[in-house]
This record gives structure tokens, sequence and C-alpha cells, in this order.
């Protein structure tokens, strides 16, 4: 049996973040595809630090960052260079660069599925414990939980996000539905009958190449693609029977689709959606920037909801995607590094602009109820609603996820043949298409 | 009807199928010049059509690309032009060394590295690149100009084409240099490369268009989109990253229109290196 | 263009004539200098990469760490897609094989015929599409099949009352992208080829099969094929070892993943295990397997085309 970064996450909070795929998309990237910006270029004498991340959106937070740094420190100021590269580029570069002892950034972005595999053998990355331990207590540890081994933690997370719907009212109006009466799964079928009955519109749309309509369903449901000591459980029950509602949504009750382009972050999608080509949509809370970006004409028309339930006590929401940032161990500055990225992510000040810039639920629990984050910002403006007592109020209903080295085969086979054939062609069962992919996972197991 | 008639007939109706065919294949390229021309996120959401508003043709596509947005664009422009010029210099030198002395001199080994050159020609560059990039990144010549350009400059193609041009290339001039007091090398550069003139041109355009349109290699060894090429570049903008479809479309085109202008005026040399290996067909 | 060698040539010039340079520029020495650069490269980027290949194909290849582990990378290929990749591979391989020597044939065989007007105006726009890289040509490629009715070839379809397809979807659709898109590009390079070899053809043979009384068909059969033989072996090689190279006419329609996998090829997978999953040894053992395939398909070919065969 290998390494792997099980965890079993204490079921505490959310996991948030960022999407996470093999590269068709499913990160919160926005913006340029392909950028380099330099931070605090003014200061003299800064030390250079570089910095690579998959997701332009990311960097707005390091900008105040380096801002309260060079404040602070008058004698060890720093330059910050962000690079942006597609996922799976960024990745490829990494993994090389680590392998090859050189080339590496100072700091780096690693979407939480990847993880797993960039622990595997010797860690290339400097341990994070004298940072994160003096304020553990006030941190989500599950989050951080995620990015370690052996008792390490290497990566620092972004956010706690939790799975919701989206509701586009003005179409749940004119089919005649309250929002607010949908409490459970058949509560959300039977609207979705009314909407489609009702309006030109689906009632939602489903993925099939990525994973954030699957990967949320089943971890609602305490259910992972693999357990807490890492074995696949991809092909249990409960992800058959999800997969199995899932395809029902689409041919069965015939209110849902597949999503137009593949999946939630392609242009036709969102072409789709802001046409009022559905009327909800299953995707975490980080999903909320692309609508601003990208569906101008949903403005002030979306509410956030919990996910319905599948049990009278079940949960509401699903931890779904994350990023950790890690400090590689070709930094020539480790301390600096170490204690920038702290500043970053581990300050009360961070942690607010987690939530102000980005739109992240910040990972650090002691902010929560702060004034700051309180305040009216363009999110609470789009989707008109207290966001955030909403998340505090799911915050002990998220699972956590089990990441091992193996999570991306897993991800990958979710995106390229599970869903595709289960839903999109039907060709395969769902009990079928799992255990294939479950098979595939494990094969490659097996030989380490 | 008479055969003459007849033949005209023929004649009109093969002329009109070509003309239908000759439309087809151009017909991406045309699209390509349109499409430019409309919004790009329009073109991502909906496709291609047929059918499109005149009224709605625009050059905001291209307005983005002498945008700051579009800065990246001409780094990658000048870095495939660097690429491809340095790569046609150095590939054009050596490979042309090479054919020559397989094509003139008699040498022991000789048949045996001809053998070598043909053997290269069949075995696939993609089965060994794995191993290659490995051997670059002990280099530390990874995220390199050098990186991309090395697999290419003696490449087996032009050798074995600079060969055979050299075959027919007269002896006795060697011969009589050799008396005018010329050395080996002074033959080659001064009197018979001159003479192989067509064939560097033919070579120049085969090198640097696989150069231009190289994906898979700089894909691994380039990694910094400071170093990106062109086709590199673009593939990045077909992610789902954002908002950067009118580079793609504007981008694209002006990949592509630059060869088709030096096509249009340099077709012979164009045709015969791209055709090289029918040599011995 | 020539290369600026004045350097080299002054320096061979203006020196006194010492037993070393009397060496270095004799006529025995000088075309060893010549290949020099051939043979650096071809150990050093060959058959140096060649035996490296095979080395990892049986390690595991891990930061930092490399354990020897037999066969156990040749094992792990048993699975199902790696048949995926080679089904795909092989079905492209057939279909752009038949495609890219049957037509160019056919338009060479009219490209040289006395009429048709505007041969070289013909000939030069079906060569265009070889200009364009295979991104390029995909981008247009990915907008005129896109998925929308809207887009080129659903409206084409809708026009012959054909509901719209979602091309990139399905395995045969996914299929005839990638062959069309090679097709695209490829046909006017090999019509080139064709034209060169009919030139080669005699006009006596055409003359004797007139006054046989041959059709114009028969006369393509019986006399133009059998004379293109050196030239469709040729085509047909290149265009085999071309099709079991492919990556990047997959690449620009799905990127690495595609639903299905219905674009994965060998290449692909090679890239996708070594590259992606970093996974070098295994990526290695692939590379060796497709190496093996096309020598064996090579020889079948060649054995089929009668290339051993005396004439």
């Amino acid at each position: 049996m290998k390494k792997f970064v099980g965890l079993a996450l204490v079921p505490i909070l959310f996991i948030t973040g960022c999407g996470g795929n093999d590269g068709s998309g499913g990160e919160e990237a926005g913006g340029d595809a392909e950028e380099t910006e330099v931070i605090g270029g003014d200061a003299e004498d800064a030390t250079e630090l570089t910095f690579w991340t998959f997701n332009e959106q990311h960097i707005g937070i390091y900008q105040p960052a380096v801002e309260r740094w060079n404040e602070n420190n008058p004698d060890r100021q720093i330059e910050l260079t962000a690079e942006v590269f597609p996922i799976d580029q960024m990745n490829n570069n990494l993994r090389l660069a680590l392998q090859s002892g050189e080339g590496a950034p100072d700091i780096a972005d690693i979407e939480v599925s990847h993880f797993g595999s960039f622990l595997e053998g010797e860690p290339q990355f400097e341990s994070m414990n004298d940072q994160v331990e003096p304020v553990l207590d006030d941190m989500v540890t599950g989050r951080l939980d995620l990015y370690s081994k052996d008792d390490n933690y290497y990566g620092l997370p972004y956010h706690v996000g939790a799975s919701v719907m989206y509701y586009n009212e003005e179409i749940m109006d004119e089919a005649g539905v309250d929002i607010d009466s949908i409490e459970t799964w058949d509560d959300y079928i039977e609207a979705g009958k009314q909407v489609t009955e009702n309006t030109d519109a689906m009632m939602t749309t489903i993925e099939t190449t990525d994973q954030f309509t699957f990967w949320p369903l089943i971890a609602q449901q305490e259910s992972d693609y693999f357990n807490e000591d890492g074995e696949v459980t991809l092909d249990n029950e409960t992800n058959v029977e999800t997969l199995q509602f899932m395809k029902d949504l689409i041919y069965e009750h015939e209110i849902a689709e597949t999503a137009p382009g593949g999946d939630h972050h392609e242009e036709q999608y969102y072409g789709y959606m802001n046409d009022g080509g559905a009327a909800s949509l299953l995707m975490p809370m980080w999903y909320m920037g692309r609508f601003i970006d990208y569906m101008e004409d949903l403005e002030g028309k979306m509410q956030v909801r919990p996910l319905p339930k599948w049990e009278e006590d079940g949960n509401r929401t699903a931890g779904m995607g994350g990023t950790g940032t890690v400090v590689t161990n070709q930094t020539e500055n480790p301390d600096l590094a170490k204690e920038f990225l702290a500043e970053a992510k581990l300050t009360e000040e961070g942690n607010i602009d987690l939530w102000t810039e980005l739109g992240f639920d910040p990972p650090m629990h002691s902010v929560w109820d702060s004034e700051e984050v309180g305040e009216s910002n363009q999110y609470y403006e789009y989707f008109h609603d207290d966001i955030f007592d909403m998340l505090l109020e799911l915050n002990d209903e998220v699972e956590g996820l089990n990441i091992t080295p193996e999570t991306s085969d897993a991800t990958n086979e979710i995106n390229t043949n599970v869903l595709n054939n289960a839903i999109r062609q039907e060709s395969r069962t769902p009990q079928e298409a799992l255990e294939e992919a479950a098979d595939s996972v494990r094969s490659g197991m097996s030989d380490e | 009807m008479t055969t003459e008639k007849k033949e005209k007939w023929v004649s009109i109706l093969i002329t009109t199928i070509f003309a239908i065919i000759t439309l087809i294949a151009l017909f991406p390229i045309i699209s390509l010049l349109i499409a430019s021309l409309r919004p790009a996120s329009d073109l991502m959401r909906e496709g291609l059509s047929l059918f499109f508003n005149p009224a709605e043709l625009t050059f905001s596509n291209y307005l983005s690309i002498f945008s700051d947005n579009g800065q990246q664009y001409w780094r990658w422009y000048i870095n495939s032009i660097l690429i491809s010029s340095m790569l046609i210099v150095l590939s054009l030198f050596f490979s042309s060394m090479v054919g020559y002395a397989l094509a003139m001199y008699n040498f022991k080994g000789r048949n045996v590295l001809f053998v070598l050159v043909l053997f290269i020609l069949m075995i696939p560059f993609e089965i060994l690149m794995l191993p290659l990039y490995q051997l670059m990144i002990t280099l530390g010549l990874i995220d390199s100009y050098l990186a991309v350009m090395l697999p290419l400059i003696v490449a087996p193609i032009a050798v074995f084409f600079f060969r055979q041009y050299c075959i027919g290339l007269p002896k006795e001039l060697m011969e009589s240099a050799r008396i005018d007091g010329c050395t080996e090398y002074g033959i080659f550069f001064k009197i018979m490369a001159p003479l192989m003139g067509p064939s560097f041109a033919a070579m120049a355009i085969l090198q640097g268009l696989t150069s231009w349109n190289n994906f898979l290699w700089p894909l691994l060894v380039l990694r910094s989109s400071d170093m990106f090429t062109l086709p590199i570049g673009l593939a990045t903008l077909l992610t789902p990253y954002g908002n950067n479809y009118e580079l793609l479309f504007s981008g694209s085109v002006l990949t592509i229109v630059p060869i088709i202008i030096l096509f249009l005026f340099f077709q012979r040399f164009f045709i015969s290196g791209l055709t090289v290996g029918g040599v011995k067909g | 263009m020539e290369p600026s060698t004045s350097t080299d040539t002054q320096r061979v010039r203006n020196k006194r004539p010492s037993k070393l340079t009397a060496f270095l520029t004799s006529r025995k020495i000088a075309p060893y200098v010549f290949v020099t650069p051939f043979v650096i490269s071809f150990l050093l980027l060959f058959l140096y990469p060649m035996i490296q290949a095979f080395v990892m194909s049986f390690q595991q290849v891990l930061p930092g760490q490399t354990t020897f582990i037999g066969f156990d990378n040749y094992e792990r290929l048993l699975n199902p897609t790696f048949y995926r990749a080679l089904l795909n591979t092989s079905v492209y391989v057939l279909f752009t094989v038949l495609i890219l020597v049957a037509a160019p044939v056919v338009l060479a065989v009219f490209l040289n015929s006395k009429l048709l007007k505007f041969k070289n105006f013909f000939r030069a726009s079906l060569f265009v599409p070889a200009l364009t890289s295979v991104i390029v040509a995909g981008v247009i490629f990915r907008m005129m099949f896109g998925e929308s009715d809207s887009a080129v070839a659903n409206e084409v379809l809708g026009f012959f009352g054909i509901s719209p397809i979602d091309w990139r979807y399905g395995s045969v659709s996914g299929m005839f992208l990638m062959v069309l898109l090679a097709s695209w590009r490829w046909m006017g390079v090999n019509i080139l080829y064709f034209l060169a070899g009919l030139q080669n053809v005699s006009d006596e043979l055409y003359e004797a099969a007139d006054i046989d009384g041959a059709n114009p068909i028969q006369k393509f059969f019986y006399v133009t094929l059998p004379s293109l033989k050196p030239v469709v072996i040729f085509v047909s090689t290149i265009s085999i070892i071309n099709g079991f190279r492919m990556f990047e006419e997959s690449f620009v329609f799905w990127q690495a993943n595609s639903p299905g996998n219905i674009g994965l090829t060998v290449v692909g997978y090679i890239y996708q295990e070594g590259i992606s999953q970093n996974d070098m040894g295994f990526g290695a053992a692939i590379g060796v397997v497709l190496m093996l395939i096309i020598f064996i398909v090579s020889i079948i070919q060649l054995k089929f085309v009668g290339a051993f065969k005396e004439d």
C-alpha cells in the first residue's frame, strides 16, 4: 500500500476551491490565459520571489499582501513575480522542475486533485509547520490537512468553499416555484417539472467533462472516490446510485440536460446560462466569480441556497475543489518565502482579503464574524443575499475529501470516461462505468 | 456531337468540379478570415455560421492584438521568427555539408551513414521524445531556444535532400578547383554551395515551415510564457481560461497569412521543399 | 541562401602548410569533417535516446529515485485505455492512408489532363492548407464543427434535413474530424507527389492503350496506376508513419483528455502518461511498443504493395 495523503478530514468545513480536473476547465480562473505580473516592483533592494499559478484570480490576494509585508518589513522588502499558466502546463512544468532540481518557482499553487501526486516520494516542498502551528486554533484544520503528509503541512488553502445551488429567481417565479420550499432532492425534481412545464428553461445542467456535478453530489452523502485508507471506493453503492440519479434527471424526469460545451466553464455554457437556459445550477461557492465575469444579464436574478437534502437529516452542502499554495525546496530564501506566504494566507488581513478580493470563504474562522467580512461588496450586490450567513450556518455539514496520489487518476477517469459513457453516450450503465473506472485506478496503484 | 465539342464540354465540367473542390479546400481559410472579423465570444458560443450579419463585422479582434492584451502574442511571434530563422541558418549549414559529403566523396562508412539517415527518417521522433526531454533537463537547456532547435538542426530529411541534389552536380568542378589550389572546404563553400542555390531555398522553406508549425516538442521543452512559440501560445488560448478568444482568431490569421504570402512569391521552392521525399519516387 | 563561410575559408587560405592542416584539409579527412555534425547529432540525439528509451521502459522513474522494475511497464500496457489508443490510431492510419492515396491519385490525373483549365491555380490552391499549422487549422475546424445548430457543419446537415450532431462527443464523428483535418492538410502535398510521378509515365504506353481501344477508365487502371506504383508505395509509407505519430490533430479538438477517450492516440498516451502523469518509464514502454508496431506494419505494407519484388 502506498503512501497517500489520505485525510480523514474531520467533517469540519467545506472545502473550497478551485475546481479540479485535468485541464478542461474547472478552476476559478478568469481573465487572461498567459500573464506575468510583477507586484511590489518599486521597492529598492527587494528580494525577488516568483509565484506560479493556474488561476489569475488568485494573484488578487498577493497584491495587498506584498504591500503589507513591505510596510511591516522595511529591511526585508520583496518583489513578487506572478506567472499564470494553463493548469496542465503548470503542473507539468512544476513536476519536471521539482524532479530535475531546477527551474521551480519560490511559491506555487497546486490544485487539490493533483496535490497528492506531488507528495509522492519525498515532498519537494518546505514544511510550513512553524508558520501554521501558532494559528492552528483559528484555522479550519481540515483544509490544511488536505495538503499535508506525515504531520507536515505543505500547502496553505485559499478557502473553505461549499457546494450550493444557484437559482435563477426570475425563471423560478415564472414557473411558480418558491425556492425556499425546496428542501430535498425530491422537492427539487418536482420543482424541476414545474419549470420545464411552465417555462422554456431546463431545471439544471449536468457536467459530462468535469466532475462538479458528480463529486459534490456524492460528497454530500459522505461518499468519495477513495476512503480514509486510500482505497478506491469509486464504484460503491452510493456513487452508482448517484450517477443513476444524474442520469434520471436527464432521461427520466427530463428536467436536466448535459451542459453545453461539456462543463460549466465553457463559453457555450456561459452564453446558454446567461440567456436563461437553465433555472438552477449546482456549483461550489467559488463559482460566484464566474457569474459576475461572464453572465452579466443575470445580475440581481440569482439566489444562492444550500443544496437539497438526500435525507431528513442529511447534509446540505459538500466541500469541493481547493488549491494549496506551497513553498518549493528550490527557493533561495525559504524563510522569507514562508513568512510572506503566511502573511498572505495565515493572517486575519489576508483572510479578509480572500473574501473581499476573491469571493472565497476564508479558512481562518476567526474572521468570519468580523466587520470587514460583513461589509457589502460586489458578491452581495450580484446575488443580493447574505451569502456569508448561509455559509456559516452550513459549516458543520461539510464532509471532507480523501485526497490520494491517485486522485488525479480518478478525476481523469470521471471526466473522460464515466460521465461520458454513462450519461452522454449511455453506452454503459452507471454501475459498469464506475466499475471500469475503479478497476483502472486500482490497476495504476497495484504496481507501485 | 463532334469529338471536339464533346471535349469542350468535358473540359468545362472538369474545370467546374475542380473549382468546387478548390472552394471546399480554401473554405476553412476563408472562413477564418471572416471569423476573425466577428465578435469572438459569439463564435465560441454559437460556432462558425454560414450566415452572418455583414454589419456586425468589426476589426476589434485585431485591435485587441495591438492592445496590452496582445503584448504576449507579439512576444510569441518574435520567438517563432527567431527560432525559425536561426534554425534555417544552422540546419542548412550543417545538413548541406553532410549531404554534400555523402554525395561527392567516396569514403569508408559512407554507405553506413546514408543508411542511418534513411533509418532515422523512418523512426518517429515522438518515440524518442521522453529520453530527449530528460536529456534537455540534464543539459539544463529546458526553456531555451536551443532545446527547441536541437533535434531539428541536422535534419535527416534535409541531409537526404541535399545528397540527392548534389549527386547531380558536376564532379569535374571539384577537380579543377583542386588544381587551382582550393582546399576541400574552399571547394564546398566557394564553388559547390553556390551551385546548390535552389536546394537551399527549398530546404529553407521546409525547415522554416516545420519549425514555424512545430508543436509537440516545443510544448515539452518550453516552460515560461515568454518563451512560447506561436502554436504553443495559440493553443493556450484554446483553454476555457477567459476572454482571450479575440486574440485567438486574429492571432491565428496573423500566423498563417505571412506564410501564404511567401508561398505566392516562392511557390516553386515551397513545392520542392515540401515534396522532398518525392525525389526518389 | 548561402552559409557565411568567409572566416573558415580565410583561415584555411592563410595558413602555412603544416602537417596538421595538411592532414585536416586532405581529401581523405575532409568528408569526415563534413559529416561530423551528423555523427554527433546521431549519437547524441538519436542513438542515446533510443537506448535510453529501452532502458527507461524497464524502470520506474520517480523524483530522485529510479528503480528497475523488469517488465512491469509492459504488463501495465495491457489495459483498456491503451487498447483504445491503439484502436483509434489504427483506424486513423487506415483511413488517412486510404484517403490520402486514393483521392490525390485521381485529382492528380485530372490536374495532369489537357482538359482542365487553370491548372496552376488549382494546384496552388489545393496546396495552401499544407501551409497552416495544425493548431490554427484545428481552431477553424472546431468553429465549423461546433455543437450548436448554427455551426457550418450542422447548418449543412440541417439543409439536408439531418439533425445537428455533437461532433466532438461521438467516437465516429470524433474520428471523422481528425481524419478530415489531416486529409485537408495533406491532400495538396500528395497530389504533387503523384503529379511528379505522372510526368514519368511514357506517352507510348497510352498510345499503345489507345491502339488497343482502351477507354479512359481502363487506361487509368492498366496504364496510369501501375506506372505510379513507386509513388503509391512512397506516399502510403509516409502516411502510415505520420498516422502513427498523430497527436496534434487530436490535441486541437480536445487538449489532453477527450470524452470517452475518443481522441486518444498512442502518442497522446505517451504524452499523458510520460509527461502529464510523470510516469516516464511507462511512457517509454508505450514508445517502444509503438516502434515495434510501426516496423511490423511497414513491413507488411511493403510486402503487400510488392515493394520487395523486382519489377
